[in-house]
């Protein structure tokens, strides 16, 4: 600021192209739809989840067969497969390859005896390949997965940073993907963000009368899965809520804005002081007993 | 030669800016000649300076040769008039926030004007826009603390005894209070911070529930 330029003077037009280049470069950025990119990415991290598991799983099973003792003694599937596809075979198990795993010298030395002892049967330099390979993948989807929700944490930091508090990063992804994007969901209202991910539930309700779903993915929000259940659908409601706003703020507005947060938190607080106690069944004014389950089916949609 | 012409239309004051870039239109206005020279029609229903205008904000506060800051600049309506107005030798600054509105201001107005500095930016940051000190910060980007970002904006880069133009909107500072209670307490707020404050506009009937506040920082 200490030279400021005179309007009109060559040094003036220079800033200004300047500033006319940085903001037509946020505006490109902005236009260039990170949140679509972020949809990918959380629907990627749960699909890699699904194969993690399924892989890990193989290859702990088949290395099983040869030293049983060693899928007892690590409860960590990743460590696991990182020994395997390492280490190999039984007989390559020593202090050495053990060392740098962060095992106590105690559990070294179990697994060292364990090795010794093993009721485990003989494996084949070939099928040893083939686990090792297996557990290798494992290993790599594993760290896929490490950078897939780093991206998905930061980026919702910040594509959708009012939802990412909210809801927290991860869900708020998720609502994201279901809704199609960050515009879709900026103009979903509460009610539909409330059973997000329940389609399936809300469907049959609609067609038999059953009571509606309370809660979809926000069932997975810590909020709701550790209230008791009587203040579940009160809560998944507050939280929808100011979802909602958060992401109408995010997308319109852009701006980080705390007041969502701490009003999301009073209420929650207010939730649970006001229904601390479980409700008391009504009692049916026809005398019968409630009926347990899902109700009959209404008359109207009774399929024909 | 002033910049800005008042006529009467049907009986109602309307007024018009001097084209600082002829042929070219910001929005939708009318493009109108007189006297050999380019005018544009500066609706006061579509911009708030306009309404505080016609209601009685006296009209050299933005003139000819003024370095303005504007923040809120949204798509460039007000800020393409605030331009004509300080003509080639003055200087409006942009702010926007929105990538998505900050398009048409940018595309529509900075890039056909060579008086106007566009930025994207948080005005709650105005060390991302600091390169010039300016004579006047107007201020409408309908926060419930803009008053607080407006004050912290001419601190920053109003120089001494130079003019803030608040736009207040009553409903998005607190929805519950009566307009009234928020203009009060607004401009308390700017009192507290040593300004002095001239006037307070009322936008009825261009707008409802808004007033711009008319305050000078002391020198
Ligand atoms: C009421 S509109 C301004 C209209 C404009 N003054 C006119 O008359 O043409 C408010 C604008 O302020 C912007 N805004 C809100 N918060 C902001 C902030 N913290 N920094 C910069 N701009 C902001 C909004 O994106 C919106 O475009």
């Amino acid at each position: 600021m200490s030279t400021e330029p005179t309007p009109g003077s060559p040094e003036f037009e220079a800033l200004r192209q300047k500033s006319i280049a940085e903001a037509e470069a946020a505006i490109r950025e902005a236009s260039s739809r990170p949140d679509l990119h972020l949809v990918q990415a959380i629907q990627a991290l749960d699909d890699t989840d699904k194969y993690l598991n399924v892989t890990a799983t193989r290859a702990s099973e088949w290395y099983g067969l040869h030293f049983p003792e060693l899928i007892q003694m690590v409860q960590d599937n990743i460590a696991l497969c990182k020994m395997i596809s390492e280490i190999g075979a039984r007989e390559g198990f020593s202090k050495e390859a053990l060392a740098g795993r962060g095992f106590t010298d105690k559990k070294v030395d179990a697994v060292l005896e364990a090795r010794d002892r093993s009721k485990g049967g003989t494996i084949s330099d070939g099928d040893v390949g083939r686990v090792k390979a297996l557990a290798a993948l494992a290993v790599q989807l594993s760290n896929l997965r490490g950078g897939l929700d780093d991206y998905v944490g930061s980026q919702m930091k910040k594509v959708a940073p009012n939802v990412a508090e909210v809801a927290g990063a991860t869900i708020g992804a998720r609502l994201m993907a279901k809704a199609g994007g960050l515009d879709r969901l900026a103009v979903l209202p509460a009610s539909t963000i409330q059973i997000l991910g329940a389609e399936k539930a809300l469907f049959r309700s609609l067609r038999t009368g059953a009571r509606p779903p309370k809660h979809g993915i926000l069932f997975q929000h810590q909020a709701v899965h550790t209230a008791p259940k009587w203040q579940r659908g009160k809560i998944a409601r507050t939280l929808a809520n100011k979802i909602a706003i958060a992401a109408r703020v995010d997308y319109y507005r852009g701006a980080e804005d705390a007041s969502i947060k701490a009003a999301l938190d009073k209420r929650l607080e207010s939730i649970r002081e006001k229904y601390k106690e479980p409700p008391r069944r009504k009692p049916d004014p026809s005398g019968r007993p409630r009926k347990e389950g899902r109700p009959q089916r209404r008359e109207k949609f009774r399929r024909r | 030669m002033t910049r800005l012409l008042r006529e009467e239309r049907n009986g109602r004051s309307a007024l018009l800016t001097m084209n600082l870039a002829p042929g070219k239109r910001a929005y939708n206005e009318d493009l109108v000649l007189r006297g050999g020279v380019e005018f544009r029609t500066w609706d006061p229903f579509r911009s708030k300076l306009a309404a505080a205008i016609l209601k009685g904000l006296p009209d050299d506060i933005v003139r000819e040769g003024s370095r303005v800051l504007y923040l809120g600049a949204s798509t460039g309506t007000t800020p393409s008039h605030v331009s004509d107005l300080v003509g080639p030798g003055g200087v409006v600054i942009g702010v926007e926030f929105s990538p998505r509105v900050a398009r048409e201001f940018v595309e529509r107005v900075a890039r056909e004007r060579r008086n106007v500095i566009p930025f994207v930016a948080d005005a709650r940051d105005p060390s991302r826009y600091a390169v010039s000190k300016v004579d006047v910060v107007y201020c409408d980007i309908a926060q419930p603390d803009q008053t607080e970002i407006a004050i912290a904006n001419c601190r920053a880069l109003l120089a001494g005894s130079g003019t803030l133009l608040l736009v207040v909107k009553a409903r998005s500072i607190d929805v519950l209070k009566e307009p009234e209670r928020v203009y009060v307490d607004e401009t308390a707020k700017l009192e507290g911070a040593g300004f002095r404050v001239r006037s307070l506009t009322e936008l009825s009937p261009f707008e409802k529930d808004h007033a711009l506040v008319y305050a000078v920082q002391p020198g």
